[in-house]
Protein backbone atom coordinates (compact mmCIF):
# COMPACT_ATOMS: atom_id res chain seq x y z
CA UNK A 1 0.00 0.00 0.00
CA UNK A 2 2.76 2.20 1.01
CA UNK A 3 4.62 1.90 -2.06
CA UNK A 4 1.34 2.31 -4.16
CA UNK A 5 0.91 5.71 -2.58
CA UNK A 6 4.69 6.81 -3.07
CA UNK A 7 4.37 6.30 -6.30
CA UNK A 8 0.84 8.79 -6.66
CA UNK A 9 1.15 12.43 -7.59
CA UNK A 10 -0.69 13.47 -4.30
CA UNK A 11 2.19 11.59 -2.15
CA UNK A 12 5.19 12.93 -4.85
CA UNK A 13 3.54 16.69 -4.27
CA UNK A 14 3.16 16.03 -0.17
CA UNK A 15 6.63 14.91 0.13
CA UNK A 16 7.95 17.78 -1.97
CA UNK A 17 5.71 20.93 -0.64
CA UNK A 18 7.39 19.54 2.97
CA UNK A 19 10.65 18.78 2.01
CA UNK A 20 10.80 22.03 1.28
CA UNK A 21 8.62 23.71 4.05
CA UNK A 22 8.76 21.61 7.40
CA UNK A 23 6.56 22.61 9.57
CA UNK A 24 8.38 24.06 11.52
CA UNK A 25 10.27 26.41 8.94
CA UNK A 26 6.78 27.34 7.54
CA UNK A 27 5.18 28.51 11.03
CA UNK A 28 8.63 28.88 13.16
CA UNK A 29 8.07 30.06 16.71
CA UNK A 30 11.38 32.55 17.14
CA UNK A 31 12.72 35.03 14.68
CA UNK A 32 16.97 35.35 14.05
CA UNK A 33 17.86 38.65 16.83
CA UNK A 34 18.59 40.58 14.04
CA UNK A 35 15.02 40.86 13.50
CA UNK A 36 14.45 43.28 16.23
CA UNK A 37 14.19 46.52 14.17
CA UNK A 38 11.14 48.15 13.22
CA UNK A 39 12.55 48.10 9.19
CA UNK A 40 11.08 44.66 9.16
CA UNK A 41 8.08 45.46 10.54
CA UNK A 42 6.91 46.90 6.73
CA UNK A 43 6.04 43.59 4.95
CA UNK A 44 3.85 42.02 7.68
CA UNK A 45 2.46 45.73 7.92
CA UNK A 46 1.82 45.27 3.68
CA UNK A 47 0.40 42.38 4.38
CA UNK A 48 -2.03 42.85 6.99
CA UNK A 49 -3.30 46.02 4.43
CA UNK A 50 -3.95 43.54 1.96
CA UNK A 51 -6.25 41.33 3.92
CA UNK A 52 -8.27 44.26 4.77
CA UNK A 53 -8.63 45.72 1.33
CA UNK A 54 -9.38 42.08 0.46
CA UNK A 55 -11.85 41.94 3.12
CA UNK A 56 -13.62 45.81 2.52
CA UNK A 57 -13.46 45.15 -0.91
CA UNK A 58 -15.89 41.41 -0.50
CA UNK A 59 -18.15 43.98 1.46
CA UNK A 60 -18.30 46.91 -1.45
CA UNK A 61 -18.24 44.58 -4.38
CA UNK A 62 -21.33 42.08 -2.63
CA UNK A 63 -23.50 45.76 -2.18
CA UNK A 64 -22.51 47.70 -5.14
CA UNK A 65 -22.18 51.67 -6.27
CA UNK A 66 -25.61 52.36 -5.14
CA UNK A 67 -24.73 51.00 -1.63
CA UNK A 68 -21.24 52.84 -1.51
CA UNK A 69 -22.11 56.01 -2.78
CA UNK A 70 -25.87 57.18 -1.35
CA UNK A 71 -25.47 54.96 2.33
CA UNK A 72 -23.29 56.39 5.18
CA UNK A 73 -22.48 52.91 6.35
CA UNK A 74 -21.18 52.53 2.38
CA UNK A 75 -19.20 55.26 2.64
CA UNK A 76 -17.42 54.29 5.45
CA UNK A 77 -16.27 50.66 3.75
CA UNK A 78 -15.80 52.49 0.50
CA UNK A 79 -12.90 54.93 2.77
CA UNK A 80 -11.89 51.95 4.81
CA UNK A 81 -11.09 50.19 1.49
CA UNK A 82 -9.06 53.37 0.14
CA UNK A 83 -7.64 53.96 3.06
CA UNK A 84 -6.24 50.55 3.18
CA UNK A 85 -5.19 50.67 0.16
CA UNK A 86 -3.42 54.38 0.52
CA UNK A 87 -1.13 52.13 3.80
CA UNK A 88 -0.59 48.98 1.39
CA UNK A 89 1.25 51.19 -0.81
CA UNK A 90 2.66 53.63 1.87
CA UNK A 91 4.28 50.36 3.73
CA UNK A 92 5.21 48.54 0.42
CA UNK A 93 7.30 51.29 -0.78
CA UNK A 94 9.05 51.60 2.82
CA UNK A 95 9.31 48.00 2.51
CA UNK A 96 10.69 48.04 -0.88
CA UNK A 97 12.85 50.70 0.14
CA UNK A 98 14.81 48.75 3.29
CA UNK A 99 15.48 45.10 0.92
CA UNK A 100 16.75 47.27 -1.60
CA UNK A 101 19.69 48.91 0.85
CA UNK A 102 20.30 45.68 2.53
CA UNK A 103 20.45 43.63 -0.70
CA UNK A 104 17.46 41.64 0.25
CA UNK A 105 18.50 38.98 -3.06
CA UNK A 106 21.69 38.06 -1.22
CA UNK A 107 21.98 34.00 -0.55
CA UNK A 108 19.86 32.67 -3.00
CA UNK A 109 16.56 35.05 -2.59
CA UNK A 110 16.84 36.39 -6.09
CA UNK A 111 13.01 34.79 -6.83
CA UNK A 112 12.18 36.05 -3.25
CA UNK A 113 12.99 39.86 -4.21
CA UNK A 114 11.40 39.25 -7.90
CA UNK A 115 8.46 38.16 -6.45
CA UNK A 116 8.11 41.52 -4.28
CA UNK A 117 8.98 43.44 -6.94
CA UNK A 118 6.41 41.87 -9.59
CA UNK A 119 3.91 42.56 -6.56
CA UNK A 120 4.06 45.68 -6.70
CA UNK A 121 3.97 46.01 -9.69
CA UNK A 122 0.88 44.67 -10.20
CA UNK A 123 -0.66 45.98 -7.48
CA UNK A 124 -0.39 49.17 -9.17
CA UNK A 125 -2.74 48.75 -12.11
CA UNK A 126 -4.83 47.27 -9.56
CA UNK A 127 -4.78 50.34 -7.56
CA UNK A 128 -6.05 52.07 -10.76
CA UNK A 129 -8.63 50.47 -11.99
CA UNK A 130 -9.88 50.78 -8.87
CA UNK A 131 -9.29 54.31 -9.15
CA UNK A 132 -11.58 53.82 -12.52
CA UNK A 133 -14.13 52.10 -10.88
CA UNK A 134 -15.65 54.04 -8.19
CA UNK A 135 -18.54 55.46 -10.62
CA UNK A 136 -18.05 59.08 -9.66
CA UNK A 137 -16.86 62.22 -11.87
CA UNK A 138 -13.75 61.25 -9.95
CA UNK A 139 -13.19 58.09 -11.55
CA UNK A 140 -14.64 59.32 -15.03
CA UNK A 141 -12.02 62.42 -14.86
CA UNK A 142 -8.98 59.81 -14.09
CA UNK A 143 -9.96 56.99 -17.03
CA UNK A 144 -10.10 60.02 -19.66
CA UNK A 145 -6.89 61.33 -18.71
CA UNK A 146 -5.17 57.86 -17.70
CA UNK A 147 -6.71 56.52 -21.22
CA UNK A 148 -4.28 58.53 -23.38
CA UNK A 149 -1.19 57.01 -21.26
CA UNK A 150 -2.24 53.71 -22.79
CA UNK A 151 -2.99 54.97 -26.02
CA UNK A 152 0.63 56.37 -26.35
CA UNK A 153 1.97 53.42 -24.87
CA UNK A 154 0.63 51.37 -28.02
CA UNK A 155 -1.86 48.84 -25.71
CA UNK A 156 -4.88 51.08 -25.68
CA UNK A 157 -7.35 48.79 -27.35
CA UNK A 158 -6.69 46.01 -24.66
CA UNK A 159 -6.92 48.33 -22.15
CA UNK A 160 -9.97 50.51 -22.32
CA UNK A 161 -9.97 52.69 -18.94
CA UNK A 162 -13.18 54.25 -20.13
CA UNK A 163 -14.91 50.78 -20.14
CA UNK A 164 -16.56 50.20 -16.74
CA UNK A 165 -17.33 46.64 -17.04
CA UNK A 166 -13.84 45.84 -18.25
CA UNK A 167 -11.87 47.77 -15.44
CA UNK A 168 -14.34 46.37 -12.72
CA UNK A 169 -13.55 42.50 -14.27
CA UNK A 170 -9.61 43.36 -13.88
CA UNK A 171 -10.10 45.24 -10.59
CA UNK A 172 -12.10 42.81 -8.55
CA UNK A 173 -11.52 39.51 -9.75
CA UNK A 174 -8.10 39.13 -12.72
CA UNK A 175 -5.98 41.62 -10.77
CA UNK A 176 -6.45 40.92 -7.11
CA UNK A 177 -6.45 36.99 -7.77
CA UNK A 178 -2.73 37.91 -9.19
CA UNK A 179 -1.38 40.34 -6.18
CA UNK A 180 -2.95 37.13 -3.43
CA UNK A 181 -1.02 34.43 -5.63
CA UNK A 182 2.13 36.39 -6.12
CA UNK A 183 2.09 37.71 -2.69
CA UNK A 184 1.32 33.92 -1.23
CA UNK A 185 4.42 32.79 -3.31
CA UNK A 186 6.39 35.74 -1.85
CA UNK A 187 5.55 35.07 1.48
CA UNK A 188 6.37 31.31 1.19
CA UNK A 189 9.54 31.58 -0.63
CA UNK A 190 10.51 33.94 2.78
CA UNK A 191 9.87 31.26 4.90
CA UNK A 192 11.75 28.95 2.76
CA UNK A 193 14.91 31.01 2.78
CA UNK A 194 14.51 32.70 6.27
CA UNK A 195 14.67 36.64 6.37
CA UNK A 196 17.68 38.49 4.78
CA UNK A 197 20.28 39.03 7.16
CA UNK A 198 22.05 42.70 7.85
CA UNK A 199 25.30 43.23 6.39
CA UNK A 200 28.48 41.70 8.40
CA UNK A 201 29.51 44.70 10.13
CA UNK A 202 33.34 43.27 9.33
CA UNK A 203 32.09 43.33 5.54
CA UNK A 204 31.78 46.95 6.20
CA UNK A 205 34.86 47.96 8.00
CA UNK A 206 37.17 45.75 7.70
CA UNK A 207 37.60 44.77 10.91
CA UNK A 208 38.29 40.93 11.92
CA UNK A 209 35.91 38.90 13.90
CA UNK A 210 32.97 41.55 13.28
CA UNK A 211 30.67 39.08 12.66
CA UNK A 212 29.16 38.32 15.67
CA UNK A 213 25.56 40.29 15.09
CA UNK A 214 25.03 39.12 11.90
CA UNK A 215 23.90 35.45 10.68
CA UNK A 216 25.00 34.50 7.15
CA UNK A 217 22.03 32.56 5.78
CA UNK A 218 19.03 34.15 8.00
CA UNK A 219 18.12 30.67 9.09
CA UNK A 220 17.08 30.68 13.23
CA UNK A 221 19.69 30.15 15.26
CA UNK A 222 22.35 29.73 12.93
CA UNK A 223 25.47 30.90 13.15
CA UNK A 224 28.44 32.20 10.52
CA UNK A 225 31.96 31.46 10.53
CA UNK A 226 34.41 34.01 11.22
CA UNK A 227 35.18 34.04 7.33
CA UNK A 228 33.68 32.33 4.57
CA UNK A 229 34.22 33.29 0.42
CA UNK A 230 30.67 33.99 0.11
CA UNK A 231 29.44 34.73 3.72
CA UNK A 232 25.63 35.58 2.83
CA UNK A 233 25.14 32.47 1.18
CA UNK A 234 22.63 29.89 3.10
CA UNK A 235 24.34 26.20 1.68
CA UNK A 236 20.12 24.75 2.34
CA UNK A 237 18.88 27.24 -0.60
CA UNK A 238 20.66 25.16 -3.27
CA UNK A 239 19.87 21.81 -2.16
CA UNK A 240 16.07 21.81 -4.24
CA UNK B 1 -18.44 67.88 7.82
CA UNK B 2 -14.98 66.84 7.52
CA UNK B 3 -14.60 67.90 4.52
CA UNK B 4 -15.05 71.74 5.90
CA UNK B 5 -11.33 70.71 7.48
CA UNK B 6 -9.88 70.94 3.83
CA UNK B 7 -10.81 73.09 1.14
CA UNK B 8 -11.33 71.32 -1.62
CA UNK B 9 -12.71 73.77 -4.13
CA UNK B 10 -9.35 74.47 -6.36
CA UNK B 11 -7.26 72.95 -8.34
CA UNK B 12 -4.57 70.58 -6.76
CA UNK B 13 -1.92 72.66 -5.51
CA UNK B 14 1.69 71.70 -7.08
CA UNK B 15 5.33 71.78 -6.58
CA UNK B 16 6.90 72.99 -9.26
CA UNK B 17 10.98 72.77 -9.53
CA UNK B 18 12.42 72.52 -13.06
CA UNK B 19 11.16 69.55 -14.72
CA UNK B 20 9.97 68.44 -11.76
CA UNK B 21 6.37 68.78 -11.08
CA UNK B 22 4.18 66.79 -8.25
CA UNK B 23 0.70 67.94 -6.38
CA UNK B 24 1.40 68.62 -2.72
CA UNK B 25 -0.47 65.98 -1.41
CA UNK B 26 2.19 63.25 -3.15
CA UNK B 27 4.98 65.67 -1.85
CA UNK B 28 4.05 65.73 1.57
CA UNK B 29 3.44 61.57 1.42
CA UNK B 30 6.51 61.02 -0.23
CA UNK B 31 8.22 63.20 2.67
CA UNK B 32 6.19 61.12 5.65
CA UNK B 33 7.19 57.84 3.96
CA UNK B 34 11.03 59.05 4.09
CA UNK B 35 10.87 60.05 7.83
CA UNK B 36 8.95 56.73 9.00
CA UNK B 37 12.05 54.44 6.87
CA UNK B 38 14.82 56.47 8.89
CA UNK B 39 12.76 56.85 12.13
CA UNK B 40 12.47 52.54 11.65
CA UNK B 41 16.27 52.51 11.10
CA UNK B 42 17.10 54.44 14.22
CA UNK B 43 14.40 53.87 16.85
CA UNK B 44 15.43 50.99 19.13
CA UNK B 45 13.03 48.27 18.81
CA UNK B 46 11.09 47.49 21.97
CA UNK B 47 12.77 44.47 24.37
CA UNK B 48 16.40 44.80 21.98
CA UNK B 49 17.80 46.41 24.88
CA UNK B 50 17.11 43.31 26.97
CA UNK B 51 18.22 40.70 24.27
CA UNK B 52 21.36 42.59 24.04
CA UNK B 53 22.39 42.94 27.78
CA UNK B 54 21.09 39.11 28.06
CA UNK B 55 23.86 37.98 26.07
Amino acid sequence: MSSTAKRSWTAAARERAVGALPPDKLLPDSQPAYMASWIYIFGVLSLVSLVVIIASGSILSLKGPGWWHFTGIGHFFNSIHMWSVELFFFFMVIHLWGKYWMAAWRGGRGRVWMTGAVAFVIAVPCALTGYVSQQNFDSQWISTQAKDAMNAAGIGSFFNLTNFGQMYSYHVFLLPLAVVAIAAAHILLVRKHGIVPPFRLADRTGAPGSHAEAPSSGVPGERSPAREPKPDLDPSDHAS
Amino acid sequence: MIAAVFNLNHPANTVHWHFFVMSVSNVIVIVIMLIVFVLAILVPFPGHGRRERAK
